[in-house]
């Protein structure tokens, strides 16, 4: 009994009844020494000295008391809660918005660049690239001989296969339908790991002889256009290239390496060009490392192979490989600005947190008399300093569901601005336990952060002290606002920094959108048009041609072309060019983007035609672009000049001259460019764009387009239709997002830095009312007050941008590569931030001054 | 009541080691009994009672089980363990050497 009792915490209410019983004992003995009951009751209580303080300290004796402390502590947060609304709701919102700022950043991260590919080991994966000799293209197609050299010669892949996108017309239903597919060696699946939501998928054999029979759908293809009809397992489909029966479905989440693919079937190496060449760059190659093998060891092994062929195979002479991890490609261009949109989240994260300190401060100085009670009754320092984090924890829990909040707008924000494919963000992202644990650990740093400093602060102050002081802690409140002023500045130096690099990046982004592209992209729309194989030669030239006089008959369109890549679309085909009749040295390595152009393309798209004439149907001519002339003919007229590709040592003639236009973003440079009429690169360009400008808006167009070839082919379908302003502005698309964030971010900073300054002037001012009143009783002006109070507010406001002046010079190194057209320590632009913060600052604390100006020196000092 | 000296810290576990050493004994017959048998002189402070009480049982020198008092309420007795017993023995040898030498030392003048 003895011993399970040492070792058995008595209840509170055990406690509580023992408590009760001793003074029911010393009040039956007073009565029996002759007091009325009342009395006796009351003497016994005077006696104790209180039944509640002796409960608190032996409470503390007993060990395990934190949870408890907890609960209690809880409960009475709620009270002081109450106690200050429009502190409570101040911290609740600081909290909010940092916190849904940074849980937003993080869950596209999360998405983006953390959370594992949908197949088994997806580390192990890895994507095979060709590198370009001297190195300035690192990820380059690969060639199928070097892909069957490779995964002969290489030990550390457990699997290897390679992949091509291709163009597959569904001939099924009324309309001929465009989809997306992927030739894919047999062994694909293999390698990846991926198991069929539906039926099987490819098996190693799977001979390529059954190449065309045999097709994998998509689990989007499959819903979208069978309504998840289970029984497609079996039954054949049409494509324009034959029938194919469909052997399996794939998992849904296999759109998270490949979004908008329809079908997958089996490659035939037989259908690649020259399949022998080492040169013939076709090919896509991902890899499975053996188990323990890094990626290092792999692209080390890798790369001996790719050196010794590039030995023995002449057309691929300094060509090297490359091996990076398939988890990470996806995102590779997205990281670098995700990385400093996070940076931004967290210098908002720890604005707000430091918003909070200050804030708990001057309340705490508010509490000085009821922390000092406390303790005198007998609660252990340990003890408040729990309480005050529990406090400051609970803010912080109400925070999180408000910050949950602003995270789902944020991240709708992000993606509507961001375009389709930056980030893979299909269907939204989930708000998951990831996102939900990230936030709550946000809350413990912003607890931490914000609540331990002020909570060791309140309960520092030796109790006797504080008491003299009439419990008031006046002196303690002094110091909290010399604290608070170094907070103030601290948070407004974070926001300078902040504004710097938004201002910047704004700047960028505007110099951007005002960039001529040099040809109109307004009303102009774009399709794209495979030619079927059926019209060979001369019948396909006259199948471009009759489309294009089709379509100049309707209504709806003004002018018509055909080019072989949409401007904007990320186009061209970079070539190597021969000048005729220059020698060799004067040849070497002169590169040039050719591109396909049918007569009319310049004026149909607004180019501006500088000299000569346009490319014509019949003979094989060429018109250059300015860039080009000036590089190749700096000082003479190169009009009549003869180009030729590659060894070609006869050329065609130059006839006209076109000024530069900005077709691959508006941020890019305009490059040496070469369009060549239709019928010299036609054997290449089988699949075409349509440009039209026309009225009516974008689908009428399309419509008009749709009927046009229809009237010359039904089985021929119109795909890729997008309006070209889109595609220019998509084209700005990540500068666009990345802008909004940081703007979005610097606004939140400057808000919460402002809010700083103001509370505060607005506290300072408050315990300053004494000296205003005897200041204005002594003569001082209104005038006099509030330029005092001003002047307060604009040596923090200043204080504060000179040391974010200095950090925004440091940081702004982090987004240089973003910058267009300005410098990275813009002047105007960290002047501007500065004086933005400190006049802002200056206007929320007028207020306050006004306030400390209608002081009544009497009513003042007679409170002192 | 100023004239009563406060308890001697450390004594006071003394104290309530011998008032238990008799018989279990509730809390507040504990405090009554150091009262009596110093002839009302000393006074154990009650804030500081149960916490003493509560380490002692903590320690293992004291027991504690729940009992019905005279007034028939339930209470909390406490009784002096063979570990309290020797504690006792101990702390009381140790205090009669102490008040033996401050004798000496007031005695000498």
């Amino acid at each position: 009994m003895s011993l399970f009792d040492r070792f058995r915490r008595p209840s509170n209410q055990e406690l509580d009844d023992e408590l009760r019983q001793h003074l029911e004992m010393e009040a039956l003995a007073l009565e029996r020494d002759g007091m009325s009951p009342e009395d006796a009751r009351r003497e016994a209580r005077r006696r104790f000295g209180g039944v509640d303080r002796y409960a608190e300290e032996l409470r503390d004796v007993r060990g395990g008391r934190w949870l408890e402390w907890i609960g209690q502590d809880a409960r009475y947060a709620l009270r002081i809660a109450r106690r200050f609304p429009a502190f409570t709701t101040i911290v609740i919102a600081t909290l909010g918005v940092a916190i849904g700022a940074n849980t937003a950043v993080f869950s596209v991260i999360d998405r983006v660049m953390l959370s594992p590919l949908p197949f088994p080991r997806d580390r192990d994966l890895v994507r095979l690239y060709a590198q370009t000799p001297n190195g300035s293209d690192p990820r380059f197609g690969v060639s199928y001989a070097d892909f069957l050299d490779w995964r002969a010669d290489t030990r550390s892949f457990a699997g290897m296969t390679a992949m091509t996108g291709s163009t597959v017309t569904l001939m099924q239903g009324d309309e001929p339908e465009r989809l997306s597919g992927l030739l894919v060696t047999s062994e694909y699946f293999d390698v990846l790991q991926v198991r069929a939501a539906l039926g099987r998928l490819f098996t190693a054999s799977d001979a390529p002889s059954e190449v065309t029979s045999i097709a994998v759908l998509t689990n989007g293809f499959w819903t979208r256009r069978f309504g998840s009809d289970s029984s497609i397992v079996g039954r054949t489909i049409r494509l324009a290239g034959g029938p194919v029966s469909v052997i399996g479905v794939l998992p849904a989440d296999f759109s998270r390496i490949a979004p908008n693919l329809d079908i997958i079937t089996i490659l035939n190496p037989a259908i690649i060009p020259n399949v022998q060449d080492h040169g013939q760059h076709m090919v896509g190659a991902i890899g499975r490392l053996r188990p323990g093998v890094s990626i290092e060891a792999a692209q080390q092994d890798l790369r001996a192979v790719a050196d010794r062929l590039s030995h023995t195979h002449p057309s691929i002479a300094g060509w090297s490989a490359n091996v990076f991890s398939l988890r990470y490609e996806g995102s590779r261009t997205i990281r670098q600005p995700l990385m400093i949109l996070m940076a931004g989240a967290v210098l908002v994260m720890l604005i707000a947190c430091t918003n909070v300190a200050s804030l708990l401060l001057t309340r705490n100085a508010l509490r000085q008399g009821e922390v000092t009670l406390r303790r005198a009754l007998g609660a252990s320092r340990g003890r408040l300093i729990v309480q005050m984090l529990v406090e400051c924890a609970g803010l912080a829990l109400l925070g999180l569901a408000l910050g949950v909040v602003v995270s789902i707008a944020i991240v709708t924000l992000i993606a509507r601005v961001a375009p389709a494919g930056l980030i893979p963000i299909s269907g939204g992202i989930p708000l998951d336990w990831r996102m939900f644990g990230f936030a709550l650990a946000l809350v413990i740093v912003a607890t931490v952060l914000a609540g331990v400093w002020p909570a060791l602060r309140l309960t520092a102050a030796g109790l006797a002290r504080t008491m003299r002081e009439g419990g008031r802690g006046a002196s303690e409140s002094f110091r909290a606002l010399r604290t608070r002023r170094v907070l103030v500045v601290t948070e407004v130096s974070l926001a300078v920094v902040l504004l710097v690099c938004a201002g910047l990046v704004l700047q960028s982004l505007r110099t951007l959108t005002r960039i001529d592209p040099g040809f109109r992209p307004e009303r102009l729309v774009s399709a794209r048009v495979s030619v079927p194989n059926r019209y060979r030669d001369s019948s396909q030239i006259r199948f471009v041609q009759d489309l294009l006089q089709r379509l100049e008959e309707r209504a709806e369109l003004e002018d018509v072309a055909a080019v072989n890549v949409a401007p904007m679309a990320g186009g061209g085909i970079n070539t190597k060019i021969r000048i005729i009749g220059r020698g060799d040295p004067g040849n070497d390595d002169l590169m040039a983007n050719a591109t396909v152009v049918t007569p009319g393309y310049f004026r149909t798209i607004g180019m501006k035609l500088v000299r000569g004439e346009d490319v014509s149907w019949s003979v094989g001519q060429l018109v250059v672009n300015e860039a080009l002339a000036k590089r190749f003919w700096p000082n003479e007229n190169p009009i009549g000049k003869r180009v030729g590709f590659g060894r070609d040592t006869v050329g065609m003639p130059i006839v006209g001259i076109v000024a530069d236009i900005r077709d691959r973003g508006l941020g890019v440079e305009p490059t040496p460019m070469l369009y060549m009429g239709y019928q010299t690169g036609a054997s290449v360009v089988r699949t075409i764009t349509l440009v039209v400008r026309g009225h009516g808006g974008t689908e009428t167009m399309v419509a008009a387009m749709r009927a046009a070839l229809r009237e010359i082919d039904r089985a021929v379908p119109l795909y890729n239709t997008q309006a070209v302003p889109d595609m220019v502005n998509a084209s700005i698309a990540q500068p666009r997002l990345t802008t909004t964030m940081l703007t979005l971010f610097a606004g939140i900073a400057m808000v919460l830095a402002v809010l700083g300054i103001y509370g505060v002037v607005s506290y300072s001012v408050t315990q300053r009312s004494q000296e205003m009143g005897v200041r204005m009783a002594l003569g001082a002006q209104r005038a006099d007050v509030v330029r005092l109070v001003l002047r307060e507010a604009l040596v923090l406001a200043s204080g504060g941008a000179v040391i974010g002046l200095l950090g925004a010079s440091a940081a702004t190194t982090l987004i240089r590569g973003w910058l267009y057209g300005i410098e990275r320590n813009d002047p105007t632009t960290m002047v501007g931030a500065a004086a933005a913060l400190i006049v802002v600052a200056l206007l929320a604390s007028y207020l306050p001054a006004t306030r400390a100006a209608r002081v009544d020196p009497v009513t003042a000092m007679r409170a002192e | 009541m100023d004239d009563i000296p406060v308890v001697l810290q450390g004594t006071l576990d003394l104290l309530i080691l011998k008032a238990a050493s008799l018989e279990p004994m509730h809390g507040w017959a504990i405090s009554a009994r150091i009262r009596l048998t110093s002839h009302d002189v000393l006074e154990v402070n009650q804030g500081s009672l149960y916490p003493a009480l509560h380490r002692l049982v903590k320690r293992g020198w004291l027991s504690a089980e729940w009992g019905t008092s005279e007034n028939n309420r339930k209470a909390r007795f406490y009784r002096l363990t063979a570990a309290g017993r020797r504690q006792l023995a101990t702390e009381t040898a140790t205090w009669r050497r102490f008040s033996a030498a401050v004798n000496h030392v007031l005695a000498e003048t």
